[in-house]
């Protein structure tokens, strides 16, 4: 062949292609392994999943028709009317949209307050005492492995019903959530405006105030601001066990099959999703700028 | 050393403002922000007490409930599955196939969907724009309610709750995906083009092999906070530990909540450690295999 | 033959290539010289049709390659290799899959996806890698070799094109000196050897002058000088890079001040 170079003679080749494929024979068996014990996994999920593709498969068109049954038939001539038919309850659906976004934002707050006191407990650099640290950071974890409704049925059971036990509940998951990104941020600041304060006399919250907030009040605000983001989805839900919000409203009209009002509330819940994300978005590229250069 | 101390010490009305005349952005700049920052926690305060207020909430209803609470923390002591742990461990082992399968599921499906979304792989402006309002469609709407729709086609069970997570998780896999796709170096997609590679190849070979120890790692990220959500969904019908989670809790049986709290909690780490091992261990030693 | 017939390159009003006209024949070995910028790099790229060209035609033999699409496109893009100031491997890769990279234009797509290839191709592969001392590296990843070692990689993959030219974008700008005569000494046998054509774009006038047959100088996208390397003068070369008279070239073709030491032709020469 060949414009450009000569196969090599047999002799010269073939122990170079045998040390290739022997060294590909490793890798392939990790690659083979690793998709085996994968479908080992799939196969047990599925069996416990009761996984049922031919259920599956006969469900399949009352999925699509679900969507066609919610969204209620608007024509052209008429499309105002029915429109109004459509969100016929806009004023009340709204209110309860108020208090998940309310619901969201108190949650949210109280979490990154939380979040941030226990953040510095939580952080090796900050922290020298072993036991402290732990104990900060199990409540940390403990407080963020349960989803926020979780605690919120326990909350409605101790708060009685409403949004109350809803705002609890997203504060503590949002303050183990938080918390640890807030450590992980303050476990990775420049410690020597640290030493420095130390060293004129500042104590462990002076320190800590013109130390370290400085450097890290940016990182805390975008994540506070993207955990919100997070918050607004899970609080619409929140309904469902009775902790207020749009959720009650929700869940009744699938329960019931109030076909429209689902729709009705289900494109007030995405509309408003998109509007949160692009505000927060936008708020965390002003912000952090500001409080970028207020450093 | 006292000399200059003691200046300080001594400063003046007349050094203050010859200070302020000669650096006035040390006096004056923070102004606007200071404002601005005041402004910006005032409103947030306000804000809260009127939620507050809203809400009804009073100091004694806050009192009496955490009353109520200590009661039931004291209530859940020892923690005892009485005659169910049978069903608990069952459960709990639907929560994590409906986890794996659901996030499995998402990730298979939402790599040719992120392709799309990629300004990189697909330059069709309406194509990517398209596909990621569609996506944010779908991540805008919560596990529990996908669940809940599910629960119509399918039926009650596990099988509905894995077809929630995978249908939320590919909203949130198509986006991540897709911008882990956007973030690749366009210099081995050169190398392959410009040998006689086509596009097809120029992904296969240029970009998949670098985006793939990222991927995966994100596939892992989710599986953990999934085990997470998993545990819920059975709340409205969709299988798993939350069914009995949120049954125990109505029924106040109290010791019984707090050992499926704890099975959760051990469940968790477990699979916490499992997954980071895991992610450490592809990223580092294996992500370079050809297949 | 390689024509190129007022082949233009506008980014928006920014014309990057402006109406270059030039005939290579079969064999030559051209250097491109000029600062960052002048358009060297987007002429190249043109031939091998990775940006295509505003006007303009380009010529291979009877072929207009400007007006190439799919299959025979990738053949074309085959026939003239590329290589990269970046080298643009695959990084996680291992070697000899990057260089099966150049063999993907005459293979099925699927067995190719599959990263399944034939004897044959792989007994290529190891041969092209061996004239440069890397058959040993086959299994390694490519990111875990030296930047030297990484352009003798893109060059073995070039080779197993089979290529009637072989473009080399800056190939030798991020390597050391022990490495550059390496590549450039590789890129000069390949051409009188095999006789192929190699384009090469160079920052460095010593390099260029040592091993071309042939230099062009590009200014603002324009082709301001066309001709054997003795033909550049010092005074050429500083209209070139825009120098002033009081200031002289340096190896790598950056300006020193003039009491610098003079200027001196490279011994490079194989």
């Amino acid at each position: 062949m060949a414009k450009t170079l000569a196969i090599l003679p047999s002799a010269q080749l073939a122990p170079l292609a045998d040390a290739y494929r022997a060294a590909m024979a490793v890798k392939r068996r990790w690659t083979i392994g690793g998709l085996v014990l994968l479908a080992v996994f799939t196969f047990l999920s599925a069996w416990a999943g009761q996984v049922d593709l031919v259920k599956f498969w006969a469900g399949l068109p009352r999925f699509a028709s679900y969507f066609h049954d919610i969204v209620p038939r608007l024509r052209f001539e008429t499309f105002a009317a029915d429109m109004v038919e459509w969100f016929w309850n806009f004023d009340g659906w709204l209110a309860l949209l108020w208090d998940t976004l309310l619901v969201a934002y108190v949650g949210t707050l109280a979490g990154a307050l939380a979040g941030f006191v226990l953040c510095f407990l939580a952080s090796a650099n900050l922290t020298k005492s072993t036991p402290v640290r732990f104990i900060a950071r199990r409540s940390l974890e403990f407080c963020r492995t349960f989803p926020e409704i979780v605690f919120a049925l326990m909350f409605v059971y101790a708060f009685g019903f409403g949004p109350m036990p809803g705002v609890l509940a997203i504060a503590i998951h949002t303050a183990g959530a938080l918390g640890k990104q807030f450590s992980e941020v303050v476990e990775n600041v420049d410690m020597h405006p640290v030493e420095g304060l130390t060293a004129s006399g500042a104590n462990y919250v002076e320190a800590i105030r013109f130390g370290v907030v400085p450097q890290v009040l940016s990182n805390f605000v975008s994540y506070s601001l993207l955990r919100f983001e997070i918050n607004v989805r899970g609080a619409t839900v929140l309904g469902f066990v009775g902790a207020g919000g749009i959720g009650k409203e929700l869940i009744s009209s699938i329960r019931q099959f109030y076909y429209a009002d689902v729709s009705a509330i289900l494109v007030i819940i995405i509309g408003t999703v998109f509007l949160i994300d692009w505000l927060t978005e936008m708020l965390r590229h002003r912000l952090l700028g500001i409080v970028g250069d207020a450093r | 050393m006292s000399k200059p101390a003691g200046k300080i010490r001594g400063l003046g009305e007349a050094d203050r403002s010859e200070m302020r005349r000669r650096y006035p952005q040390a006096f004056r700049a923070p102004v606007v922000e200071r404002c601005l920052s005041l402004a910006i926690v005032v409103g947030g305060a306000a804000l809260a007490i009127y939620t507050l207020w809203r809400f009804g909430f009073s100091p004694a209803k806050f009192v009496d409930g955490l009353d109520k609470l200590g009661i039931v923390v004291v209530l859940m002591m020892p923690p005892d599955p009485g005659s169910q742990l049978w069903h608990y461990a069952s459960a709990l082992a639907e929560t994590l196939a409906i986890a794996f399968l659901g996030t499995l599921g998402a990730a298979i499906l939402a790599l040719p969907m992120s392709m799309l979304a990629a300004k990189n792989v697909v330059a069709n402006r309406i194509l990517h724009f398209a596909s990621r309002r569609f996506l944010d469609t779908i991540r805008g709407v919560d596990t529990l309610i996908w669940a809940l729709i599910w629960i119509n086609v399918v039926g009650l069970g596990p099988f509905a709750g894995i077809l929630a997570i995978m249908t939320s998780d590919f909203g949130s896999f198509g986006k991540l995906f897709s911008e882990a796709i956007e973030a690749s170096d366009r210099k081995p997609v050169d190398g392959v083009l410009s040998a006689g590679g086509s596009e097809v190849h120029s992904f296969r070979f240029g970009i998949l092999p670098q985006v793939m120890p990222v991927l995966m790692s994100q596939v892992l990220y989710y599986f953990e906070s999934n085990t997470r959500s998993a545990t819920i969904i059975g709340i409205v019908g969709a299988g798993g530990i939350g069914l009995y989670l949120a049954n125990e809790i109505a029924q106040a049986e109290w010791q019984r909540v707090a050992f499926i709290i704890l099975m959760i909690l051990v469940t968790v780490s477990v699979i916490d450690w499992v997954s980071s091992r895991l992610r450490l261990a592809m990223i580092g030693r294996r992500a370079g295999a050809t297949a | 033959m390689l024509r190129l017939e007022g082949v233009t390159k506008s980014f928006g009003g920014n014309k990057a290539v402006d109406s270059v006209s030039l005939v290579v024949p079969t064999g030559q070995m051209v250097g491109v010289i000029g600062r960052s910028g002048a358009g060297k790099s987007t002429l190249l790229r043109m031939i091998n049709r990775l940006g295509d060209p505003t006007t303009g035609r380009i010529l291979f033999g009877d072929t207009d390659v400007t007006a190439l699409r799919g299959r025979p496109l990738r053949a074309w893009r085959a026939r003239c290799a590329m290589i990269f100031q970046q080298f643009n491997l695959a990084g996680r890769l291992d070697v000899l899959t990057n260089v099966m990279m150049g063999r993907l234009s005459y293979v099925g797509t699927l067995p190719a996806l599959l990263n399944l290839w034939s004897e044959h191709d792989r007994a290529i592969a190891l041969s092209s890698l061996d004239q440069f001392d890397m058959a040993g590296l086959a299994a390694q990843r490519a990111d875990t070799l030296s930047g030297g070692q990484q352009q003798r990689v893109a060059i073995a993959r070039a080779l197993v094109q089979e290529p009637d030219m072989i473009l080399a974008d800056e190939p030798i700008a991020s390597l050391d000196p022990r490495n550059t005569r390496m590549v450039m000494d590789a890129l000069q046998r390949i051409n009188k050897q095999f006789g192929i054509t190699v384009i090469c774009n160079l920052h460095s006038l010593d390099t260029a002058r040592a091993y071309c047959d042939r230099l062009i100088g590009m200014a603002q996208g324009r082709v301001v000088f066309d001709d054997v390397p003795q033909a550049l003068t010092d005074e050429v070369a500083r209209g070139l890079y825009g120098l002033d008279a009081g200031e002289i070239m340096d190896t790598a073709g950056t300006a020193l001040p003039a009491p610098a030491a003079p200027y001196q032709p490279s011994l490079a020469v194989a």
